[in-house]
């Protein structure tokens, strides 16, 4: 029971980290059609730009947060500008092929920035809720607060850390979901996701529209980054892996789909943790990966269009 | 442009015959050299031999993956896979069972055609992007198959080790020129067949299905058929390329195998022009020289160890930009 309190807070810190970056691939998919390979590496650089911010620059890390979401909006932007934009009309393999170069670029210019080394944010720079706390060696009372975390009924403990990730998630997701659905830049995104060339012949202006999904979808990402380097380790590859399994998350939601991507992301984190903990005979540890993975082969075979996508998203595959 | 015996077809090819002749002889004019205290800035003679092999490899797994992604038209992210299983069938024979390396080369062949079709079943209705994110995830799952299952591997991080080499009569083919000559004769066998492929009624029916896949199911392909076809062929050659890496290299690894392989292999197919044999071969000469050589160049810079990989990125948004049907050929 304790074990199983302990994996399904792990499991929702996970899952809330996925959606934010499911949500950066699913928006570009909704707009241009286009699997944005190099989404994983925009997560990656955030979680390194905070890093050389809170390291380097010595700022807090409530400065650096803001700052890193800001430069990689600017480098999604920037991506955006340079390779895509000037595929916009040509072949869908051929931004395809584009999104994974610009993926392999980044990547790799990370680790000659950076080096290959995994790393973890210097806990003494983190303000104090957010260390790694030592859980107490006696069962405390539940809703007891230590100074890293609360004591749960049943045994388990939810650290302050995995409690703001958890709850920052929640609160960027909703934010999301207002501006698409509530603000005039979000008709304007629906309207280009609907049909490109009939929001751009109403006055629209379809590139700056892009521009923003991919400003907006890069600084939920680099949230993440952020909150993958708070609560376990950063290294140049952490952008691949993570980056598949939110973009199985994506998948799983039905591309194109915000809500979708949101639960798919929850969805993955659960089959991932759970998966991992519970496979019997260490299988789960070494597949930890896979499981993503398969999930998301599954559901492209099966049901390419989502749980939740729209059945005319599958015509254009 | 077939059958020319012109004065430089023929240079040419004499050349690519007793390329390790000249090469040993490069090797024998140095070491005359170096009693006179003259050191040429030249790397040796034998170790460019090696680095041509590896090239050659690189140039077999380039024309295997041109019949998907050049032929058919769709795009192959997990091409590594195949390479993958040719590699383990051929080696766990070679170590476990002792198997001699002429009774698994066509082992392995077969093999790779089989998980190409296996692989093939279920993504024949899947087109464009979804295609290329099945074929992904399934080389990166083989990847953690060969990294976690212990049992199977007999060794961590799938490591085989040991594999013996492949023998002629008796002779180990272990020196530079005899691996240079082997990869030759697998390369010529793999270019005829698939050149007299494409120019027969199975290349039509592909090209016809990469320009209009309805328009040739009316026309009467088998879409099925023919694309099955080709995800076997070019699986199978995927595996041959494994199969000789096994006991060229006597130790392979899940690490030979990573996800970065098949884009290495994708822009080699993508620089010469999808769908050209031809190009396949020269994009994958240019870029097989370019990275052994920035190879060379970078073992002095540990810390910029990225640089390579970071070139193939660069190389590939280039290309997509200003040639997105490859630096050489046109589409055919």
């Amino acid at each position: 029971m304790e074990q199983f309190s302990q994996q399904l807070i792990n499991a929702l810190v996970l899952g809330g980290i996925y959606a934010l970056i499911a949500v950066g691939y699913t928006m570009v998919y909704g707009i241009i059609q286009l699997i944005n390979f190099a989404h994983g590496e925009i997560f990656m650089f955030g979680a390194y730009f905070a890093f050389t911010l809170i390291t380097v620059f010595n700022l807090p890390f409530w400065v650096a947060l803001p700052i890193s979401m800001l430069l990689c909006a600017g480098i999604g932007v920037l991506m955006d500008l340079v390779a895509y934009r000037p595929l916009r009309n040509a072949a869908r393999l051929s931004a395809l092929i584009t999104a994974i170069g610009v993926s392999i670029g980044l990547q790799n210019l990370a680790r000659i920035i950076w080096g290959a080394r995994q790393r973890p944010f210097p806990s003494e720079t983190l303000p104090a809720f957010l260390r790694q706390g030592i859980p107490p060696i006696e069962a405390l009372p539940a809703f007891t607060l230590t100074e890293t975390a609360i004591a749960l009924p049943g045994g388990a403990y939810l650290p302050y850390r995995d409690l703001s990730i958890i709850l920052l998630a929640l609160i960027l997701m909703i934010a999301l979901n207002r501006l698409v659905s509530l603000t005039k830049i979000g008709k304007a995104m629906r309207a280009c996701a609907q049909d490109r060339v009939a929001a751009n012949l109403m006055g629209i202006n379809t590139n700056k529209v892009i521009a923003i999904t991919f400003a907006i979808g890069s600084a939920l990402g680099a949230v993440a980054g952020v909150m993958v380097g708070v609560r376990e380790i950063i290294e140049p590859t952490m952008g691949y892996y993570k980056g598949v399994a939110a973009f199985a998350a994506a998948v799983l939601g039905g591309i194109g789909n915000i809500t979708g991507a949101m639960l798919g992301g929850l969805l993955i984190g659960f089959a991932e943790v759970f998966g991992a903990g519970y496979i019997p005979y260490g299988y789960g540890s070494g597949y930890r990966v896979a499981i993503a993975y398969i999930v998301m082969i599954i559901v492209i075979i099966i049901r390419p269009t989502g749980m939740f996508g729209k059945s005319t998203t599958g015509t254009r595959a | 442009m077939q059958d020319k015996l012109t004065a430089k077809n023929i240079i040419f090819g004499l050349l690519i015959c007793f390329f390790p002749l000249l090469m040993y002889a490069v090797d024998y004019i140095s070491l005359l050299l170096s009693y006179r205290d003259i050191y040429l800035p030249t790397p040796s003679g034998d170790y460019i031999l090696y680095s041509v092999v590896q090239i050659g490899l690189y140039t077999l797994l380039a024309v295997g993956l041109n019949i998907v992604c050049g032929f058919t038209g769709l795009l192959d992210l997990g091409y590594v896979g195949f390479y993958l299983v040719g590699g383990y069938t051929a080696g766990l024979l070679m170590v476990r069972f002792g198997f001699s390396y002429w009774m698994v080369l066509p082992l392995a062949v077969l093999n790779g055609a089989l998980w190409g079709l296996l692989r093939g079943a279920p993504t024949l209705r899947l087109t464009g992007d979804y295609f290329a994110i099945v074929t992904f995830g399934f080389a990166e799952l083989l990847f953690r198959i060969v990294k976690n299952e212990i049992w199977l591997i007999g060794d961590i991080n799938g490591f085989v080790k040991n594999i013996p080499r492949a023998t002629i009569f008796g002779m180990e083919l272990d020196q530079n020129w005899h691996h240079y000559y082997h990869i030759l004769i697998l390369l010529a066998l793999v270019i005829f067949v698939t050149y007299r492929l494409q120019h027969s009624r199975v290349g039509r029916a592909w090209v016809a299905i990469r320009e209009d896949e309805q328009a040739a199911a009316s026309m009467g392909i088998d879409i099925s058929r023919y694309k099955s076809l080709a995800f076997a062929v070019s699986a199978a050659i995927g595996a041959l390329g494994g199969a000789f890496l096994a006991p060229w290299s006597s130790i392979i690894s899940a690490r030979s195998f990573e996800f970065w392989e098949s884009i290495l292999v994708l822009c080699m197919v993508i620089l010469g022009g999808k769908g050209s044999i031809k190009g396949s071969v020269i994009g994958a000469i240019i870029l097989g020289s370019l990275s052994e050589i920035l190879r060379e160049v970078l073992s002095n810079f540990p810390q910029f160890g990225g640089a390579r990989y970071l070139m193939f990125g660069v190389i590939l948004v280039v290309l997509m930009r200003y040639r997105p049907d490859g630096l050489i050929f046109k589409k055919v």
